[in-house]
């Protein structure tokens, strides 16, 4: 497929690439296996290859896909985040009868707030939700040696901040507007149906009026979910999906003086280093009126007010004069969960675990992820008029790992060998000061496909990263020497 | 404003005083002018001479000069000494850094640049950051490459004794392995080399030699191959569960 040898001439080297084409292959091809019978009754044998390779190939079992006599299919999407709200819009388009239960309406969910530039255009973002429009950024090492990446954008370019509360409620609205019913309330638990095809039974509490109010207690039956409710996913807990390894992000926001938010106008800032996080990086992104600065950590969770504190230090004289007007936090997840996937209930966005390594980007991917998922279930179910089984819940899975997987090991193998140590930091840094790297970083970002590169400027490129990574680990050699 | 802040920090970083405690001194006692003029993002903190500075941290920016002032000549030497030198120890400082990089004019040696010399200041420039992260400044920003000390000074520096002990230790493992196989089949040398089974041991014992540097890289090259493809098996493992289900 031309996207995995398009996306196989990404960043490292060229050696890399191939290792990597050839895992994607050997991915791909155990995959075929995988087919849906039209015919109801049939029993097909199931195959299972001599050796576990990479992945084991099935072929289903059976298919029984009923016609709904007289309803369309009922679908719930648990949260309403980016990845909700654009599940329930392509549901409801469909056909398929959606409701969104979302436990807070106004959420202003911590977050980082960065989206690329294709997000704008798949989902038909009006661009008045965009606070801020970044064209430069800043990576900072160690030492303090920074680097402006953005050169290479074009004057159309740009990665989107937008504030959460505001995406969230867009994406929402447009879902109601297209026929899903909205409900402000929060899922408590699931009961799973005792016979195949029966309905999923939903206790959730919803919130009407008074504020402060308890809320009742209202169950619903539905014949799937799409659990879309973020890292603490109750849904997950609900189908035993198993946990994963998470890092916590801290943010603060500061309101800094004019002056000084004016140097932050397209501008966001990354800061690497051990005394910022031991494997992640303390960032300042600017929002509407103010900065968010903040770090992450997964290994080290117990520090990271002390990483917020050194983070803080770095870039205290450009938000010197600030003043914090909110502390946030929130878990991100690292890798997606076991399962992400039981009978008719399917996890999208932060709840499955689909965050990249590296920049732990999150929002793009769970928008694509929800829009997936239930495009598959509006195949599945033809438009609503028959009922749907895990089978069909497995093609969006299928179709996911086999678009994005190759973007994930990517960031995944940066953020091995980038964010190892101090040199690794210096290194990567250093790299980022390469013309043909911030072309190839950004246009993998920014429409998250990439055009195939010059290999012979992959292989240049090869030389100089392992010539970086030497160099700075030389230097910490010498650096030990001193200390010792 | 200062009030304000201080109070909010204090109030979201709940940490011991001690780790705030850069805080409160650099930016008072910094040598900077400029520094001195602008509001200070800090905490109060216990530390000795601490109260001098907790009660500068809540006036306004004039007053803050003038409590440094009464607050370094009242206090003890000892203590006052202290500040001081917290005070040179502020930020990196070396006369050949300048600009953000090292002025290379000031290694010459000779006529020639002393390229070990820009690199042990360099080395000392990053062990000062690592103990003591300074701010990154826009009007000072650092641009220093380590591209450009050659690519031979590097290799002269730091790849050629590596490269003498390995060739040391491969030279030693192959006269005595060479030895033990010629006296226990009687094949000498150049027929060795002939021989598959000789090249496979002079392979590994090479490999061996390169990989193995240290006794705990055995240990690191294992942990390597697992993680490898771990990242992997997470994803996979959403696939285990279509298997089982048969």
């Amino acid at each position: 497929m031309s996207s995995e040898s398009a996306l196989s001439a990404h960043l490292l080297s060229s050696l890399f690439l191939s290792v990597l084409e050839t895992m994607a292959s050997v991915v791909l091809k155990t995959f075929a296996g995988l087919r849906r019978s039209s015919d109801n009754s049939h029993q097909f044998p199931v195959q299972k290859p001599a050796k576990v390779h990479f992945r084991k190939a099935r072929i289903v079992a059976s298919r029984t896909c009923p016609k709904l006599s007289n309803r369309n299919l009922r679908v719930a999407v648990i949260g309403g985040g980016p990845a909700g709200g654009s599940a329930a819009e392509t549901l409801a388009k469909g056909g398929v009868e959606t409701i969104l239960i979302e436990r807070k309406l106004d959420n202003c969910k911590p977050c980082g707030g960065a989206i690329p530039l294709c997000m704008v255009g798949e989902f038909n973002l009006p661009l008045d939700i965009i606070d801020r429009k970044v064209t430069k950024m800043k990576m900072i090492s160690p030492s303090n040696v920074a680097v402006d990446i953005g050169r290479t954008l074009k004057p159309y370019e740009y990665i989107g901040m937008v504030r959460r509360e505001i995406l969230d409620a867009y994406l929402r609205d447009r879902a109601a507007e297209n026929g899903a019913k909205v409900i402000n309330g929060l899922f408590m638990k699931m009961d799973m149906p005792k016979v195949q095809n029966a309905p999923y039974v939903l206790h959730y509490t919803e919130y009407t009026g008074t504020k402060g109010g308890v809320g009742e207690k209202k169950t619903v039956e539905v014949d799937a979910v799409i659990g879309a409710d973020g890292a603490n996913s109750k849904v997950a807990k609900s189908i035993n999906a198993g946990d994963y390894e998470y890092a916590i992000a801290f943010q603060e926001r500061i309101k800094i003086p004019d002056e000084k938010m004016a140097y932050y106008e397209n501008l966001a800032e990354m800061y690497v280093g051990d005394d910022v996080s031991p494997d992640f990086y303390g960032w300042v992104f600017p929002k509407c009126d103010h900065v968010a600065v903040g770090t992450g950590t997964v290994t080290h969770k117990g520090d990271i007010k002390k990483f917020q504190l050194a983070t803080l230090n770095r870039a205290k004289d450009k938000i010197l004069g600030g003043q914090i007007i909110r502390v946030e936090a929130h878990p991100i997840p690292e890798h997606p969960r076991p399962r992400r996937l039981s009978g008719r209930v399917a996890l999208v966005g932060d709840a499955a675990g689909y965050v990249t390594k590296c920049s732990g980007e999150g929002i793009y991917f769970a928008a694509k992820s929800g829009r997936m998922c239930a495009e598959a279930i509006v195949e599945g179910s033809e438009n609503g008029k028959r009922m749907v089984d895990e089978s069909d819940l497995r093609k969006y899975l299928k179709k996911w790992d086999k678009t994005y997987w190759p973007t994930y090991k990517v960031l995944d193998v940066l953020q091995k060998v980038f964010y190892r140590s101090n040199p690794a930091k210096e290194a990567f840094v250093e790299m980022c000061a390469d013309e043909y790297v911030q072309k190839m970083t950004f246009d993998s970002y920014l429409y998250k496909t990439v055009t195939p590169g010059n290999p012979l400027d992959d292989l240049k490129l090869a030389f100089n990263t392992i010539g970086s990574l030497v160099r700075a680990n030389a230097l910490r050699r010498e650096m030990e020497k001193l200390s010792s | 404003m200062s009030i304000s802040m201080a109070a909010m920090f204090s109030a979201s970083a709940s940490l011991a005083p001690s780790s705030s405690h850069w805080y409160t001194h650099k930016p008072l006692f910094s040598l900077g002018p400029r520094r001195q003029s602008s509001v200070i993002l800090a905490a109060a903190s216990g530390d000795n001479g601490g109260s001098g500075v907790a009660i500068s941290v809540a006036e306004q920016t004039p007053k803050v000069e003038a409590a440094n002032g009464s607050v370094a000549s009242a206090s003890a030497s000892a203590s006052g000494e202290e500040e001081a030198s917290v005070a040179v120890l502020n930020s990196f400082k070396d006369p050949r850094w300048v600009n953000g990089t090292w002025k290379l004019k000031q290694f010459e040696k000779d006529g020639k640049t002393d390229w070990d010399a820009v690199i042990d200041a360099e080395v000392r420039r990053r062990k000062w950051l690592e103990d003591n992260p300074e701010s990154s400044s826009n009007d000072n920003p650092v641009v220093f490459d380590t591209s450009i000390i050659p690519w031979w000074a590097w290799m002269k520096r730091f790849h050629l004794p590596e490269a003498e002990l390995l060739n040391g230790r491969a030279a030693m493992i192959g006269f005595f392995m060479a030895y033990f196989v010629d006296s226990l089949t009687g094949v000498g040398l150049v027929d060795q080399m002939g021989n598959f089974f000789c090249k496979t041991l002079l392979f590994m014992a090479v490999s061996g030699v390169l990989l193995i540097r240290k006794n705990e890289d055995i240990e690191t090259i294992k942990k390597l191959i697992e993680e490898t493809t771990f990242y992997d098996k997470q994803w996979q493992a959403t696939w285990q569960d279509d298997i089982r289900k048969d």
